[in-house]
C-alpha cells in the first residue's frame, strides 16, 4: 500500500495548469522530497491533497482510501506556508485548538509531547506572534504532529531558517520518522538539507512530474568524478581526454567524470607534463542530478 | 522504530467530528477578547440611545424622546417592517447589525491566519465547518441580546423611563430575538464563505444585509400589510418579535431562523466543497 497515491491529477488557475497529469506514488514511511523550481506545482499539489483546492480532474488515494474519506484525513498534519496560527494567541492555545479539533483525549498530554518533540517546551506561553520564524515552522510542525498522524505533508519547513535552525529542523524530522513512523512529504528548494534526510524524490516541473526515484536507485546511479586544478588547464584537460572519455572544465575545475582513482590520473598528468595543485574525489548528488535533469528537459 | 505506525483508520462520527469542530469555535471564541468586546457593545448600545434620548443638545434645543417605555428599546409594541422615527428601528434588532461584524472578524481571523487550513486538512466535510460556525456564532449573538437586555433595564433605570410591559409577550419577543440569532448566524457564515478572501467585503455585505435595508425597502414599497409575508425573511420574523408576541411569534421564528439556518448551511457546504477553499 502506497501513502499517497496520485494519478493523472490536473488543476488550472485561468486557464494555466499549476499541475498538469500529475502521478505520484509516496510508498509509506517514505520520507519523499518533493523538489522543484518556484511555480512548478509543489505547493498547489500539497493543497491538492490536504484538500484545500478542488482539482480539474484526477485521483487522490491516501492509505488506499479516496483523500476525501474523514477516516483518513484526520490522520493528516500539515505545513502549508505557515504554520496557520492565531498570532494573539499563545503556542499553547493554539496547540490546544488545534488538540481540541482533533478529538484528543489528553491534549495536555499531547501538547506537552509535540512540544518536546519540537524542541519548545519553554515557550508554551509565549504569544505566537512573538515567536522567531524558527520557532514559528517549529510550532506549524508541532501542530502538524497532534493526533498520531499517519502522513506530513511539509512545504517549505527549512526555508529562510539559519544553519543551526535547519539543523534543529533536520533533527526533528529524523526523529519523527524514526519514532512515529509517519509517512513525510516534504518539499525544500534546499537540496543539500533535502538529501539528508529524503528516502524517495520527486521532481516536478512545470506541473508535471518528471522523474521519482528513491535514495538507494539515485545512489546507485550516482555518478563520481575527480575534480582537479593545474596550472596548464588546456594542456593537462587535452591530456585527459586522450585518456578519458569524459573531460569537462567546470567551475573552474576540470573534472573527470566516472573515475574515482586519483592517483592514477596524478601519474598520467605528471608523464604528460603537468603538475596537478589541487585534486578530491566526488560524488554527483541530488543538486546536480536535479540540475542536470533541468537541463536536459529544457534540451541545453 | 520504537513506534511502528498502525495504519488503522476509523471514520469519526458525525457528532465526533463537529464536537471537535466546535470544541474549537468556543474555545476561540472564550479565550479572545473580541467576544468580550462585543458583549460590552450590546450594552453598550441601549445605554447610549436611553441616556442621550431626551437630552438638552448645545444649542439649547432638546433631543427628540426616543423611548418613555424602557422596553421600546428591546422591540417595538407592533411588528414594523418600515419606520417613521429612528426609535420604531433602534432596538435588540441592531445586535444582529453588530453581531454580523462580529461574526465577520470571527471567521475572517481563521482565513487570516491561517488556520482554516488546519481546520480543512483534518475535516474533510465542509458541513462541519459550516454548521460549528453558524451555532457559535448564534450563541454568540444569543448573548449579546442578553447584554443588550441587561444594558436597556441598567439604563431605563437609571434615565427613569416606564417599566410597564405584558411581561408574557415581553419574554416571547426576547426569546424570538435569540432564537432568531441562529438564522441570522447562518446568513453572516455564508457571506463570509462567499467572500472569504475580502475581509471588508465580508464586513460591508454583513452589515448590509444586518440592517434589513432590502425588507424595509419591501415594507415601504408594499407597507405593513405585506407583513405575513415579509416573516419569511430574517429581518421580518426579527421584527415580528415585538411587544404584542405571543406563542405563535415564537414559533413562527423557530421555523424561520432554523429553515433559513438549514438553507445557508447547505449552499454554504456547497460552496466550499465545489470550490477552493484556501
Amino acid at each position: 500500500m502506497n501513502a499517497i497515491e496520485i494519478r493523472n491529477l490536473s488543476k488550472s488557475f485561468r486557464g494555466m495548469y499549476a499541475v498538469d497529469n500529475l502521478n505520484m506514488t509516496v510508498p509509506v514511511g517514505a520520507i519523499y522530497g518533493f523538489i522543484g523550481e518556484n511555480g512548478s506545482g509543489k505547493s498547489t499539489t500539497e493543497k491538492l491533497i490536504c484538500g484545500h483546492l478542488v482539482p480539474d480532474k484526477g485521483k487522490i488515494k491516501l492509505f488506499g482510501r479516496d483523500y476525501k474519506d474523514a477516516g483518513v484525513r484526520v490522520r493528516v498534519g500539515a505545513l502549508i506556508e505557515n504554520a496557520g496560527c492565531f498570532p494573539n494567541s499563545s503556542v499553547w492555545d493554539n496547540l490546544m485548538m488545534q488538540a481540541i479539533n482533533l478529538g484528543l483525549k489528553n491534549r495536555d498530554e499531547e501538547i506537552r509531547r509535540v512540544l518536546e518533540i519540537v524542541r519548545m517546551e519553554d515557550s508554551a506561553q509565549i504569544k505566537f506572534k512573538s515567536c522567531s520564524l524558527g520557532m514559528k515552522q517549529r510550532i506549524g510542525i508541532a501542530m502538524a504532529l497532534l493526533g498520531d498522524p499517519a502522513l506530513l505533508i511539509l512545504d517549505e519547513p527549512i526555508n529562510g531558517l539559519d544553519t543551526d535552525g535547519m539543523r534543529i529542523m533536520r533533527e526533528i524530522l529524523v526523529d519523527i520518522t524514526q519514532k512515529y513512523g509517519c509517512t513525510v512529504l516534504i518539499s525544500s528548494h534546499i537540496l543539500g538539507e533535502l538529501e539528508k534526510i529524503a528516502t524517495h524524490y520527486g521532481i516536478i516541473r512545470q506541473g508535471k512530474m518528471i522523474c521519482e526515484i528513491s535514495a538507494q536507485e539515485m545512489e546507485n546511479r550516482a555518478r563520481v568524478f575527480v575534480s582537479l586544478k593545474t596550472k596548464d588547464m588546456q594542456g593537462a584537460k587535452d591530456a585527459l581526454q586522450r585518456k578519458f572519455a569524459n573531460v569537462r572544465e567546470e567551475d573552474g575545475y576540470l573534472r573527470v567524470y566516472d573515475v574515482n582513482n586519483t592517483e592514477s590520473i596524478v601519474e598520467y598528468l605528471l608523464k604528460n607534463g603537468h603538475v596537478v595543485n589541487e585534486i578530491k574525489k566526488n560524488k554527483i548528488g541530488l543538486e546536480e542530478y536535479y540540475i542536470e535533469l533541468m537541463s536536459k528537459k529544457e534540451g541545453k | 522504530m520504537e513506534n511502528v505506525h498502525k495504519l488503522k483508520f476509523e471514520s469519526p462520527s458525525f457528532i465526533q467530528r463537529l464536537k471537535g469542530m466546535l470544541g474549537v469555535d468556543f474555545y476561540r471564541l472564550f479565550h479572545t477578547p473580541m467576544f468580550y468586546i462585543f458583549l460590552a457593545i450590546a450594552a453598550f448600545i441601549p445605554a447610549l440611545i436611553l441616556s442621550t434620548t431626551g437630552m438638552e443638545n448645545p444649542d439649547g434645543t432638546m433631543s427628540p424622546q426616543l423611548y418613555t417605555n424602557v422596553w421600546n428599546a428591546i422591540a417595538a409594541n407592533t411588528p414594523l417592517y418600515t419606520f417613521n422615527s429612528i426609535g420604531e428601528y433602534a432596538n435588540m434588532n441592531m445586535v444582529f447589525i453588530f453581531g454580523g461584524i462580529m461574526v465577520s472578524i470571527f471567521i475572517g481571523h481563521d482565513y487570516k491566519s491561517g488556520y482554516v487550513k488546519q481546520l480543512f486538512t483534518t475535516h474533510a466535510k465542509k458541513q462541519d465547518y459550516m454548521m460549528s460556525k453558524s451555532i457559535t456564532c448564534a450563541f454568540a449573538m444569543a448573548c449579546m441580546c442578553i447584554t443588550y437586555l441587561l444594558g436597556a433595564v441598567v439604563s431605563g433605570l437609571l434615565v427613569g423611563l416606564d417599566f410597564s410591559v405584558n411581561v408574557g409577550s415581553l419574554l416571547i419577543a426576547i426569546l424570538s430575538k435569540m432564537i432568531m440569532s441562529l438564522g441570522w448566524a447562518s446568513l453572516y457564515t455564508f457571506l463570509n464563505v462567499i467572500f472569504r478572501r475580502y475581509f471588508g467585503v465580508s464586513i460591508a455585505s454583513s452589515f448590509f444585509f444586518g440592517t434589513g435595508i432590502p425588507i424595509i425597502a419591501i415594507g415601504m414599497i408594499f407597507g405593513n400589510a405585506a407583513g405575513s409575508v415579509l416573516n419569511i425573511f430574517l429581518y421580518g420574523s426579527s421584527v415580528y418579535a415585538c411587544l404584542s408576541s405571543n406563542i405563535v411569534t415564537l414559533l413562527v421564528c423557530l421555523v424561520v431562523s432554523v429553515a433559513w439556518a438549514l438553507i445557508y448551511n447547505v449552499l454554504g457546504t456547497i460552496l466550499l466543497s465545489k470550490s477552493d477553499v484556501y
